[in-house]
């Protein structure tokens, strides 16, 4: 770290001239004056403790707001390209906005924006572009792996929903850098209401994302593309930003693919249009390291195993690091072979050349340096039949020439693979190199048929090998002595041929890459009880294209980095100049290698694991018995004594003394380093602390800086008496008072030192814990960055895995060719890998919520589309809530504004993994699609979950508080398991199970703790468990047919089921609502005996308080009729009595009732007061409550 | 959903397969178990294994043939809890605890097993060993805290058994790089002579002759006397010697002996015994590094399922069981350790070569523990 630190050039202060006077001036009469706390001590006088308190613990709260937990930086040196998906509803301008920006970094025009493209923004960054459609399937899966999001809006409508479903997903998933985009902001004409939608926008925003989150405005079009400036800035706001590492991301492998190519043999498919494809896909490795051999996850397509991973060179690479500013056109590269960008592209056996009819040839030369190599394999065209026909091929001199039925294969694969266009509509050749017909390593490469200038170049090299094979079976039997690589010479002539195959690029290369071919020659055979076998390992046998000479292609995954290399070399020299001395390389390789020591590593890992049974001899006297050897002593081995103890070697005699001294220094009486002998500590101590100045006397202790006294000698030195190196040392006696100006100048030294090792050790007094774990981390972060830089690639994926940032290629066996066929560079495809345990299946549980803005309410074992972790799924999942006990209690239908928990069957994924649920991947019908989100809490092998049962039963009999319940079970072992439960009735009477009867099966006694009525209804309340269906069903989105990927349907609701097929449940009777009839009730008389009657008083009597009954008839007096005129004279005499005296009547009453109530208050006062005093008198003292 | 499994041959290793295959979920066949034997199939002892394992785990699949020669093997998620096993006697408890240990950080809930059986024979690592060099060698890694322990309540000698041990772990989400690269040097030696059914005059016996022989390097050397009588004392007889070596860095190296079981070959002097074990000792310590001979397979699988970071950790020649167990790491983790070889100096009088090992770990978490 230090040493990149460039030193700067030193600030040269001035020493005279105004300036310095003037500074010194201030300096002088400045610091009393500067300093306002001494100045005006008193406005910086605590006024409050409180106060202080209050704002300390503030100042400590947002500091402490700001920590993180420290996480390990394990971003590597070169990291990949950011992902940058660009997303919006339809018509919101993403390709457009896409297309400026490649145009802003690479001045480049792209048409059609397929698949991921890469640029190169700056010498350190580069970054891909990912355009998202409307389709959730696409939505989620780009959320998974974007670094930044770019949210466009469409300011002259406002938000979408899209926008907040995306938002809602990002959410779950892990949220990436998100940055909103308005467009369409020039179809505002009033600036006024323009500012304000920006703003009414702008808030919103960032309600959703966090305050302050960046929006930015792109005014308008100019020619149908935004203005350059706008995008300009918006390419500087993204090569600068810097973003967050996230849980998933960078805790699993994962790769964007922006390549992918069909590897099957062609006559499969012909004879078969529907197998199982062998697919490749290409791109940058994200996230973390990628172990090859893992199992990954394509979202939409499924789970698959990795046959084959290697790395291939940069397609788009950085810029070498060089001192400017800005990058050259030659560095600012583009790379999107999806878009039909990129002209040449290497494959680790073949080169492609694209090109396209619209592009222009000067823009090509422009992205491609290697333009010329394509050129002159396009002039080679010419000769390559007629020199084709006069070659004879053979391999090598001791094998068989190749068969013309052999050559009539590859011709013929040839031809397919120049007639193979994969579902692109790209004029796209695939140039075959002969050398994967021929199985060398070296390769020549034509433009369309084989190269008879490789051909030669093949057999000479053939010539060479054979040459070689035969120097090194004299190597061979040189060096008989070392064990590894020993092949009996009967053997099968081709199988030497292959181990030779695999070394010759050793040669070139290092040692390290040896080990490696030879190990991965070897897979699947180590050692001695090795006897393992992976069941899907053949993947050397799924790569060979069924002719004879598979075993010459096993090595190609391992070199396919070096073959463009070869291939340059070949061209640019036109003769082979690297096989000069090739020979001797390889002997001296060869017999370095022999010589060397048994490699720790390959001991272990490799093939020679056999030497360490002692086992080696037999195997070196004969090869001829190496065949049968492993069935016999393997299979004594592998049954046999299995303990991890570590027998002691027999050669060592511990009674010996030699031995005994060589772990002498094991002890800690034994020998130390340098830098830790207590002696040298001392001394140094001596140095620092030893001498002092005794104040009162003036004398002047020195510490012993070099030879002592052997009086002197503490007892640490005596117990090291045998380092005795330090009596030669300087012989200088100290010389007191002598002169004491210099002890002083010393004396200051020492105590300076003293002081910053003190400050060193003290100083740093914040460190707290924090710091303390911060320190750590970097400290692993460097460890992790230093283990394995000087180790070469080829030998570093082994160890650590395939790194991120590398480009690598996946090879998959066995796609469903739905993949192939329906392939659409529109829809990412996303290799997610997955770590050992989330490949298998199990019970998850989780803790979910509808999400508020979804209008329906979940319903249990409604089946349900999760996206979790890479995967999208359907399932089946039951709802439950928790009860105080513990208990997860089965619900119906999820809660409206809470949390409850789910149980699905689904697959492993850690706890803590948020998820998201809708209810359809198919169109847009639903308002607002996601449905629920939530995290993963557990995962088991088994559920939980109860839901409520009640069981009913009768009372047949009933003794006084026993009763006879019959109803209830159906026979005396039921019963029997339900002794002692208890019962309730549904009037609250509880009770609890005793004993089964014996007739009817099933009754059983009980007893309560009060009378039962033959009415009541007795029941047991219990819990039964409920199965969660095992229904795990990933999305296959993407292997629908183009245009229809969007139309997932999996399994339907039951209510869509019943609607479309027209079903309607009956439902039960009772259910139904109906008008509620009440009769009318009837009381009976209340009676009351005569003898009460007398008591009651009077007012309470029944008598009185009885409705006064008909009026006898004879009571009754006739009704008056008067006349109209009666009636006026009558109307009139009673306004004349009554009229208005009414009125004054009234208030004379209520006066009269005024004047009743205050007297009556007062003397309930007057009372009160009485009966107080009178209490009072009574008790003797106010004991008032 | 297809998660391939793995295939082996032969009873070899059989813990170690199982272990691995259940803390990678990967699912395993083991064929030809002894099939070419005299008595075929799968022993007591292992059966006794395979039932311990299910007992920890929940939702394991075991199959095995009529004749015990295949065992298929789907691995369901431990769950820890309250386990009691009795351990068959053919081997000693030992054999089950050291599969327990590598499990036991990455249960659901805090393990709780109660071993019953044979503490201490001759051919296994012995409980006393385990309690002395496995569990400190775990707390550098990060298991630590309360309830984790190993307690021995009864002490039971082969061939009869009637020990009982028990293992308490607590669980961990993550495991720690660890860089132990420097063992340090040796500063005390502690050890434990135990004696059961015997005269406790042997344990005397034993401290006595094993002090003869390291008293030439360090004084600081303490052996603990333990007679274990009555209900505690097991079945059978015998009487044996643990002896561990602490380093400044905090590192143990360890050697152990017990006398032959009853009715197992000739007796053999408690003065011998621990003269050979001291010797032992010696060899341990020439062999060196940070982590003691018997517990490398555990150190090297709790690196493996580290971080994602660089662990590194200076072992001793590895013995033939740390060869294969790397191998089986590779097959079920696709880890490869780097493995350099350190020769001593020549002025350095340190034992023979040490073995560093480097590993980036796989970045493996607890899948079982809940989360609340």
């Amino acid at each position: 770290m230090d040493r990149k630190v460039k030193e700067q050039k030193r600030h040269q202060q001035k020493h005279s001239g105004p300036k310095v006077e003037k500074k010194k001036l201030k300096r002088q009469g400045g610091s009393a004056e500067d300093d306002e706390r001494k100045r005006n001590p008193k406005a910086f006088a605590v006024q409050s403790a409180v106060r202080m308190a209050k704002t300390f613990h503030r100042a400590q709260d947002i500091k402490t707001k700001k920590h993180h937990i420290p996480l390990v930086d394990r971003t590597p040196l070169e990291p990949p390209p950011v992902v940058i998906v660009v997303v919006g509803p339809p018509k919101v301008g993403k390709s457009t906005l896409i297309r400026c920006l490649i145009k802003n970094f690479t001045r480049q025009k792209l048409g059609d924006i397929c698949g991921p493209v890469t640029v190169v923004s700056g010498k350190k960054r580069r970054l891909t572009f990912m355009e998202c459609n409307n389709d959730i399937n696409t939505m989620i899966d780009l959320a998974k792996v974007a670094d930044l999001v770019l949210m466009l809006i469409d300011a002259s409508f406002g938000f979408e929903m899209e926008t907040f479903e995306f938002l809602n997903i990002c959410q779950v998933h892990g949220f990436p850098r998100i940055m909103g985009v308005l467009t369409h902001l020039d179809s505002f004409k009033n600036n006024k209401t323009l500012r304000k939608t920006k703003k009414n926008l702008k808030h919103r925003f960032w309600t959703e994302v966090y305050q302050g989150a960046k929006l930015f405005y792109l005014s308008g079009m100019v020619y149908g593309e935004y203005q350059t400036q706008e995008v300009k800035n918006l390419g500087r706001f993204i090569s600068v930003m810097k973003f967050r590492p996230l849980v998933w991301q960078t805790s699993h492998p994962y790769v964007l693919v922006d390549r992918m190519e069909d590897l099957t043999d062609p006559e499969r498919f012909r004879t078969d249009p529907r197998c199982d494809r062998t697919v490749s896909l290409y791109g940058y490795l994200r996230g973390t390291h990628l172990k090859n051999k893992g199992q990954v996850h394509i979202p939409g397509v499924g789970d698959f195993e990795v046959a084959d991973v290697n790395f291939l060179p940069d397609p788009c690479s950085l810029p070498d690091a060089q001192k400017k500013r800005a990058l050259n056109e030659k560095e600012r590269l583009l790379y999107a072979p999806m878009a039909g960008v990129g002209g040449v592209v290497y494959d680790k056996d073949a080169v492609y050349i694209d090109l396209p009819a619209s592009h222009v040839k000067q823009q090509q030369e422009e992205v491609r340096p290697t333009t010329e190599l394509v050129q002159s394999l396009i002039d080679t065209h010419a000769t390559v039949d007629a020199k084709m026909a006069a070659s004879e091929v053979s391999l090598f001199s001791g094998s068989a020439t190749l068969d013309p039925a052999d050559i009539d294969e590859q011709s013929e694969v040839k031809e397919e693979e120049q007639a193979w266009d994969p579902n692109t509509q790209r004029n796209r050749r695939k140039v075959v190199f002969a050398e994967k017909e021929e199985g060398s390593d070296v390769s020549g490469s034509s433009d369309e048929d084989e190269d008879d200038e490789s051909d030669d170049g093949d057999q000479e090299e053939d010539e060479d090998e054979d040459n070689l094979s035969t120097f090194l079976k004299e190597a061979r039997a040189k060096s008989d002595t070392s064990k590894k690589n020993v092949r009996e010479p009967p053997q099968v002539k081709k199988q030497k041929l292959e181990e030779r195959k695999e070394e010759i690029p050793v040669f070139a290369d290092s040692e390290d890459e040896l080990e490696m071919s030879e190990e991965e020659g070897e897979a699947g055979r180590p050692g001695d009880s090795g006897n393992c076998s992976e069941e899907s390992d053949d993947d050397e046998e799924a790569e060979d294209d069924n002719d004879e000479n598979s075993e010459d292609e096993v090595e190609f995954p391992r070199h396919n980095h070096n073959s463009a290399e070869f291939i340059l070399l070949f061209l640019s020299t036109g003769a082979l100049k690297w096989k000069d001395g090739l020979q001797q390389k390889a002997s001296e390789a060869f017999l370095r290698q022999q010589e060397a020591d048994p490699n720790l590593r390959k001991l272990v890992y490799g093939p020679v694991v056999e030497a360490e049974n002692g086992a080696g001899e037999e195997e070196e006297l004969g090869g001829l018995f190496r065949v049968s050897r492993p069935q016999n002593s393997k299979k004594v081995q592998a049954n046999a004594f299995d303990c991890s103890r570590f027998h002691p070697d027999t050669s060592h005699n511990w009674d010996l003394e030699e031995m005994l001294n060589s772990i002498r220094d094991c002890f800690v009486t034994g020998k130390w380093e340098e830098g830790q002998d207590a002696a040298t500590l001392l001394k140094e101590d001596e140095e620092l602390y030893g001498d002092f100045e005794d104040m009162e006397t003036g004398e002047v202790h020195k510490g012993q800086t070099g030879q002592q006294d052997p009086a002197e000698v503490g007892p640490v030195y005596l117990q090291n008496s045998e380092n005795d190196d330090h009596d030669d040392e300087v012989e200088e006696r100290l010389v007191k008072a002598n002169d004491d100006e210099v002890q002083k100048k010393k004396r200051m030294e020492k105590k300076r030192r003293l002081k910053e090792r003190f400050d060193a050790e003290y100083d740093d007094g914040d460190a707290t814990y924090f710091d303390d774990l911060k320190e750590e981390m970097q400290k692993q972060a460097e460890l992790n960055r230093a283990e394995f830089e000087d180790v070469d690639d080829g030998t570093r994926v082994q160890y650590e895995g395939f790194r991120p940032g590398m480009y690598v290629r996946l090879e998959i066996p066995s796609l469903p060719c739905e993949f192939v066929t329906n392939f659409d560079p529109h829809y990412p495809i996303i290799l997610g890998g997955l770590s050992s345990s989330e490949g298998n299946i199990g019970y998850l549980q989780m803790r979910l919520k509808k999400h508020r803005w979804h209008n329906r309410i979940l319903k249990t074992r409604d089946p349900l589309i999760l996206s979790l972790g890479w995967r999208r799924f359907q399932t089946i999942p039951l709802y439950h809530i928790e009860d105080h006990n513990g208990r997860h209690r089965l619900l119906k239908y999820t809660p409206q504004h809470m949390h409850c928990g789910a149980s699905i069957w689904g697959p492993v994924t850690p706890q803590g993994t948020g998820f998201l649920a809708v209810q359809s991947v198919a169109g847009t019908k639903a308002n607002f699609r996601i449905a629920a989100t939530g995290v993963i809490l557990d995962l088991d092998k088994s559920v939980t979950v109860v839901k409520k049962l009640k069981l009913i039963g009768y009372p047949s009999k009933i003794f006084k508080n026993t009763c006879f319940v019959k109803g209830m079970f159906n026979t005396v072992l039921e019963v029997a398991k339900f002794e002692g439960a208890s019962v309730r009735t549904v009037s609250g009477i509880r009770g609890q199970i005793k004993k089964a009867l014996s007739t009817p099966p099933g009754a059983y006694r009980a007893t309560f703790e009060d009378r039962l009525l033959m009415s009541d209804i007795v029941f047991l309340r219990s819990w039964y468990p409920v199965s969660v269906p095992q229904l795990y069903n990933p999305v296959t989105s993407l292997l629908l047919p183009v245009g229809q990927k969007d139309s997932w349907a999996g399994m339907r609701t039951l209510g869509q089921l019943k609607h479309d097929l027209g079903i309607r449940t009956k439902p039960n009777t009772d259910s139904l609502y109906k008008p509620v009839v009440r009769a009318q009730r009837r009381f009976n008389p209340l009676h009351i005996p005569k003898e009460l009657q007398k008591a009651l008083p009077f007012k309470s009597k029944p008598k009185q308080q009885q409705p006064k009954g008909k009026m006898p008839r004879d009571l009754q007096r006739p009704t008056v009729i008067r006349e109209p005129q009666e009636k006026k004279v009558a109307a009139l005499a009673a306004y004349q009595t009554q009229g208005v005296p009414a009125a004054e009547k009234k208030q004379e009453e209520a006066k009269l009732k005024r004047h009743k109530e205050a007297r009556k208050k007062l003397y309930r006062v007057m009372g009160q007061m009485d009966q107080k005093r009178q209490r009072s008198s009574l008790k003797g003292a106010p004991q008032d409550d | 959903m297809a998660s391939h499994g793995l295939a082996y041959d032969g009873c070899n290793f059989f813990r170690q397969r199982l272990v691995l295959s259940t803390l990678s979920g990967k699912r395993v066949k083991i064929k030809n178990i002894r099939s070419k034997d005299d008595d075929p199939g799968l022993r007591d002892f292992e059966a006794s294994f395979i039932r311990l394992l299910d007992k920890v785990t929940n939702g394991s699949r075991i199959e095995i043939n009529q004749t015990g020669t295949v065992l298929f093997y789907q691995p369901g998620l431990l769950s820890g809890g309250p386990v009691e096993h009795d351990c068959n006697t053919q081997r000693s408890i030992g054999y089950y605890l050291e599969a327990l240990l590598m499990l036991a950080p990455f249960m659901k809930t805090p393990l709780r097993a109660t071993l019953k059986g044979v503490t201490n024979d001759p051919l296994d690592p012995t409980v006393d060993l385990l309690k002395s060099t496995a569990l400190p060698l775990m707390k550098t890694f990060g298991i630590d805290g309360e309830g984790f322990d190993l307690k021995v309540v009864k002490r039971g000698m082969a061939p009869g058994g009637g020990g009982e041990v028990v293992f308490t772990c607590p669980v961990r989400r993550t495991i720690r790089p660890v860089q132990l690269t420097d063992p340090g040097k040796i500063k005390r030696i502690r050890g434990v002579a135990y004696s059961v059914r015997v005269s406790p005059q042997m344990a005397n016996r034993l401290v006595e002759s094993t002090r003869s022989i390291l008293n030439k390097f360090i004084p600081d050397i303490y052996i603990y006397t333990d007679h274990m009588k009555g209900a505690n004392s097991g079945k059978s007889p015998g009487f044996g010697l643990t002896l561990v070596a602490e380093t400044l860095n905090g590192s143990f190296l360890s050697a152990e002996m017990s006398s032959t079981p009853q009715g197992q070959g000739g007796p053999i002097l408690p003065e011998d015994l621990g003269r050979n074990c001291a010797k032992m000792l010696l060899e341990e310590v020439y062999r060196g590094g940070c982590v003691d001979s018997s517990n490398q397979s555990l150190a090297l699988l709790l690196m493996t399922l580290g971080q994602q970071d660089v662990s590194k950790v200076l072992l001793g020649p590895l013995s033939p069981y740390t060869i294969e167990f790397l191998r089986h790491i590779k097959d079920f983790f696709q880890t490869m350790f780097k493995i350099e070889v350190q020769k001593p100096s020549e002025d350095e009088r340190k034992g023979g070569d040490k073995v560093l090992m480097t590993c980036v770990g796989v970045g493996y978490s607890n899948i079982n523990k809940t989360i609340k």
